[in-house]
């Protein structure tokens, strides 16, 4: 258990939480602004596409992290065994256990 | 310093309400796609709709949220060993063939009978496609529950394994073997139904499923890459056209994010069953919602005679009852989760 809570991504979700809530503050501290230039279409397209990859990423790493640190993490599942027909393709492979917090 | 003014026929002014709304409503949808592989989006769009937002910035928006939610959804799970990548753009491909033509078929209807008879079609294809398939989903699920939970491959998958018809494409990650000529059908109605009633998923992961007889698992994580590309795709058409509205995006995104990842690791707690089951509740749920609104459509086009207070009543209980539909999916998910992860921690227990 001590180990387990010495593993938990704390750095990651504190630096990442901050970059979340700057990109947000950054973003809504000028909405009307930005939303009235992403709203001009054409080359303006690439405005709200980079904006929201930037915070699937920023974002997305915060909250991986964040069920991290409050325990929910992913667990180990068996595979499933089926039947198979004719030339079998492959053996399915076993779900695996999450090794990063993203 | 720049004058550039919001349109207010296309922007509304953000409310507290309105903004604790659009992330709850974005958590729990999260939490719905990152189980199901979709969901949320027919929530949504009506949801931004009753705030005042135009229908085509509601889409627009709602599209341009759900991309980059599909995105970390489908990499969380890919980390779990769940999505087959090649499964997914090889759907993709097809799909995006099936929405040009959900499109076109709408654009028809549009210019025939105008924009109510195009309303009851789509109502008609939610209740018809919903009803079909979230039944025999249910059915499945039932029976996979009285089994133990454990999932067996479909006849009709297996018999269409067993077609040696080129070219044949192997899915390694699936583990399945399969002519490429039975994965176009699924991949083109995954796009005809995400051309007109938004949520491809709901026909996608069956089709996965039943048809080509992918693991529920392994579909519902690939119907996540599917969703990426397609909402991709769509986005940036929306952009190009100014119909996207950054602001909401990022409020819902704040919350889809939360609830996607929450959602993908659900997945790893409970038995391949529940994904069916979820979904087919979902999706009965919704049918009877879409069913409530049917009325309108058809006093509007003559066919049938109700008060307007009447048809207002009905609009609402349709609305609540979509909200219900999702939130009785995030209720399963998060109780399965409970129940696993109680399961999990007991063997632990047991094997210390």
């Amino acid at each position: 258990m001590a180990t387990q809570s010495a593993r938990k991504p704390w750095g990651k979700t504190i630096i990442f939480g901050i970059l979340s809530a700057a990109l947000y503050a950054g973003v809504f501290a000028f909405a009307d602004t930005i939303a009235a230039h992403f709203a001009q279409g054409s080359y303006w397209a690439a405005g709200p596409i980079a904006t929201v990859f930037l915070f699937s990423y920023v974002h997305g790493e915060f909250t991986g992290n964040l069920w991290s640190v409050l325990g929910i993490e992913a667990t180990r599942k068996p595979a499933r065994k089926t039947e198979t027909v004719g030339k079998p393709a492959t053996v399915r492979p076993a779900a695996r256990r999450a090794t990063l917090n993203a | 310093m720049d004058l550039l003014a919001l349109d207010p026929t296309k922007f509304i002014d953000l409310t507290a309400s309105g903004v604790c709304f659009l992330f709850l409503v974005g958590f729990i949808g999260g939490l719905v796609s990152g189980f199901i592989g979709s969901g949320g989006a027919f929530v949504l769009t009506p949801g931004m709709m009753s705030l005042g937002v135009p229908g085509t910035v509601a889409v627009a928006s709602n599209m341009c949220h759900k991309f980059p939610k599909a995105l970390v959804g489908a990499i969380k799970r890919f980390r779990y060993g769940q999505v087959d990548v090649k499964l997914g753009l090889v759907m993709a491909a097809s799909a995006a063939v099936g929405v040009q033509i959900g499109i076109r078929i709408q654009q028809v209807i549009l210019e025939k009978w105008g924009q109510v008879g195009s309303d009851l079609y789509v109502s008609l294809s939610f209740v018809a496609v919903l009803v079909l398939v979230g039944g025999y989903v249910m059915r499945d699920a039932l029976r996979c529950a009285r089994c133990g939970g454990v999932e067996t491959t479909a006849p009709l998958a297996l018999r269409l394994q067993s077609i040696e018809l080129p070219p044949m494409i192997t899915f390694r990650r699936s583990g399945i073997r399969i002519s490429l000529w039975f994965t176009l059908p699924v991949g083109f109605a995954t796009g005809m139904l995400a051309a007109t009633i938004a949520v491809g998923g709901f026909i996608g992961v069956p089709g996965m499923i039943y048809v080509m007889g992918v693991p529920g698992l392994m579909a519902s994580a690939t119907e996540l890459v599917i969703a990426f590309v397609m909402g991709l795709g769509g986005s940036i058409n929306w952009a190009m056209h100014g119909m996207v509205d950054i602001r909401l995006v990022l409020i819902i995104l704040g919350g889809s994010l939360l609830g996607v990842q929450l959602g993908a690791i659900g997945t790893t707690y409970v038995r391949e069953h529940m994904i069916k089951m979820v979904m087919a509740v979902i999706m009965l749920i919704v049918a009877v919602s879409r069913g409530i609104a049917l009325p309108r459509y058809l006093v509007k086009l003559g066919l049938m005679d109700m008060s307007p207070e009447m048809l207002d009543v009905l609009g609402k209980i349709s609305f609540a009852s979509m909200c219900l539909a999702l939130l009785t999916g995030a209720v399963i998910i998060l109780g399965s989760m409970w129940k696993g992860r109680a399961a999990a921690r007991e063997e632990a227990h047991g094997q210390a």
